[in-house]
């Protein structure tokens, strides 16, 4: 059954799923765009590789219908979908060399020899992993197996990847090359890809847009910079960085008792020695060093305030003065204008 | 008995030096190799010396109580007494009949076994686990009670042949042939063929399977490309140790098989005590050996493969 007027890369509409009496994934609606690359980013438990699993087809839905290029995938099988997925553990089958791993699906196509052997080539030279063509899983390293597993989806030339938290079993500096490496190769294919991770940082760094999802729903999906700068709720707002929340409004540069929630981004405090316009007195409590910037606790006569500083940083009972350059406020969890 | 070692190895007193045989090690494990020196290495050299013309020493008793002796006539031995067995008709139908009856039942018990480990490994649930759980059943009946319970089904008075009378129909006598035997090994052999290969079976992880599933393959393919292949050692230990206890099977066969041809567990049995030929019923044993060390390699080159496949050798 063909969608409509859909254009789309992947859309999924009012999907349900119920696993052990519980609801997982509630009435979620989704649209991704062809060629755009997305994150499902939320807590464990929240729902998000429940989804992936749906629209790769390992999962049933209980409601809801999935569209893949316009086309309702909804009643297929996994081995019947036009979507390929990178699994956490790679999943590569260990009796099989990297060539035939990545072969195998061109092999259950019923190509030729000759193609499929063309095709696992051109494959694993776009991960840089010719060389190892004849080696098994066992003899490389993790992140050379991530890109096996990658060549395996997209030598598949899948409507859609999807990749489940492809970077977790990777030590920090692989997972920032292999992730950098996942993107480009994106951009270079335009491939319609979906990525569920926990790590925020990844999310917001490989995504065209992100899905902040929360207890089976999606809070908000929205590009990096919107997530991060304009929370549409206040669960988005403490989930994605760093926040200041107060119960109350800011009056004049003060929280006051309120009806709102007020939020505060530490990198949107001013920290200053001398008073400035807008700006009230603390005392530094606190400075926790954070890398390239410091972390600086000063309470003030209305509440007690966290500020990322980079220079000037004062002594634990320095006197000081905070300024606020800009808030979020929240009432009943949702962003006010 | 690794910090024993190295204690030892600092006083430098009990083991050699870089890293080689430790004889605490050795020691440890001398008193296992003695036992079995003594009862099993021992007699089978004795009995190898025997079947080959040697009648003085241990086997002195032996070849002036047996039948058809056959003493040595050159410093290694003779071979008469394997001459006898080969050219015997009776002991090439025996041997016929063994090896299909082993080939039969082996393969039933690998396609049963590896069906319902399959069905509980793709479908899982509650039928599964059932199913599983009556399958492991014959590990704890006597075999000698399995035997009747078969004869009293399937024999010539027995349920079968009851019933089907009742409808008219004759039902044929099982006992007494080949197909009684094979019930019974498949039913005794299944148990430990099921739980090996459905441990080997659920030891495959889920992503391994829905990733073939993930590039298109079907239920056959996953089988057949996934789970078969890396399952292999398990069901190759099934195979191996499934083959040699049918091959050497006696109570199955004497209870439910019939009188001629034998398989060779009761011919050698015969021979021995009923003939009172025991040169040729060794003979035969070393026979059944020597097919059961082809199938013993089969098993260890399985063990080596997969050990080096896994970085342990």
């Amino acid at each position: 059954m063909t969608q409509e007027g859909n254009d789309m890369g992947l859309e999924l509409k009012g999907l349900k799923k119920i696993l052990g009496g519980r609801v997982i994934i509630d009435d979620l609606h989704l649209s991704v765009a062809p060629g755009e690359m997305i994150s499902l980013l939320g807590p464990s438990g929240c729902g998000k590789t429940t989804t992936l699993r749906m629209i790769a087809g390992f999962l049933a839905v209980d409601a809801g219908q999935i569209f893949v290029a316009g086309e309702d995938v909804t009643a297929l099988g996994p081995d019947k979908r036009p979507s390929a997925m990178v699994f956490q553990n790679y999943a590569l089958w260990p009796h099989m060399s990297v060539s035939k791993n990545v072969a195998y699906p061109l092999k259950i196509k019923g190509l030729s020899k000759p193609e499929i052997a063309e095709k696992v080539d051109a494959a694993l030279a776009l991960v840089n992993l010719l060389h190892h063509k004849d080696s098994r899983p066992g003899q490389i390293s993790g992140g050379e197996q991530q890109r096996v597993a990658l060549a395996r989806a997209l030598v598949q030339e899948p409507n859609i990847l999807l990749l489940d938290e492809p970077l977790s079993n990777l030590d920090a500096k692989l997972r920032e090359k292999v992730r950098e490496d996942i993107r480009q190769l994106q951009r270079r294919l335009g491939i319609t890809t979906v990525i569920v991770t926990h790590d925020q940082e990844e999310a917001l760094s490989i995504s065209d847009r992100v899905a902040v999802m929360n207890n089976g729903r999606i809070e908000q999906f929205s590009t990096p910079h919107e997530l991060y700068n304009a929370p549409a709720t206040e669960y988005v707002a403490t989930f994605i960085g760093s926040l200041n929340r107060f119960e109350g409004d800011l009056v004049s540069g003060l929280i006051q008792p309120g009806a709102h929630v007020t939020g505060i981004r530490p990198e949107d405090l001013t920290l200053s020695m001398q008073a400035f316009e807008g700006s009230h007195p603390g005392v530094v409590e606190l400075i926790i060093p954070r890398g390239h910037f410091y972390e600086v606790v000063v309470k003030r006569s209305d509440a007690t305030f966290r500020i990322f500083a980079s220079e000037n940083i004062p002594a634990v009972g320095a006197n000081v003065h905070v300024g606020i350059k800009k808030s979020l406020r929240y009432l009943n969890g949702k962003l006010v204008a | 008995m690794i910090s024993l070692r190295r204690k030892k190895n600092k006083e430098g007193s009990l083991t050699s030096q870089g890293g080689g045989p430790s004889l605490l090690g050795l020691g440890l494990s001398l008193p296992p190799l003695l036992i079995v020196l003594v009862f099993v290495g021992l007699p089978i050299l004795i009995g190898l010396t025997f079947s080959l013309g040697f009648t003085t020493g241990p086997n002195r008793v032996i070849a002036i109580i047996g039948q058809q002796i056959h003493k040595k006539n050159h410093w290694w031995g003779t071979l008469s007494a394997y001459n006898d067995v080969i050219h015997d008709s009776r002991f090439l139908g025996d041997l016929g009949l063994t090896i299909f009856v082993t080939v039969l039942s082996t393969t039933l018990v690998l396609l049963l076994a590896l069906s319902i480990a399959l069905y509980q490994r793709l479908i899982g649930g509650r039928k599964a686990a059932v199913l599983v759980t009556l399958s492991i059943v014959p590990l704890f009946v006597p075999v000698v009670i399995s035997a009747w319970a078969i004869h009293t089904f399937y024999g010539g008075d027995g349920f079968m042949k009851t019933f089907f009378t009742h409808f008219g129909v004759d039902f044929p006598t099982l006992t007494s042939t080949p197909s009684a035997i094979v019930i019974g090994t498949v039913w005794t052999s299944l148990p430990f063929a099921i739980l090996m290969i459905s441990s080997g079976l659920q030891a495959i992880p889920d992503a391994l399977i829905e990733s073939a599933k993930d590039c298109g393959a079907s239920v056959f393919r996953v089988i057949a490309n996934i789970l078969v292949p890396l399952a292999k050692t398990p069901i190759i230990i099934a195979a191996s140790f499934t083959s040699i206890g049918i091959l050497g099977s006696f109570t199955i066969p004497l209870f439910l098989g019939p009188n001629q041809p034998t398989m060779l567990g009761v011919e050698i049995s015969n021979f021995f005590g009923a003939y009172n030929r025991p040169q040729q019923s060794l003979v035969m044993a070393f026979i059944v050996f020597a097919i059961a060390s082809g199938i013993a390699v089969l098993y260890v080159r399985s063990n080596i493969k997969s050990a080096r496949e896994s970085g342990r050798l």
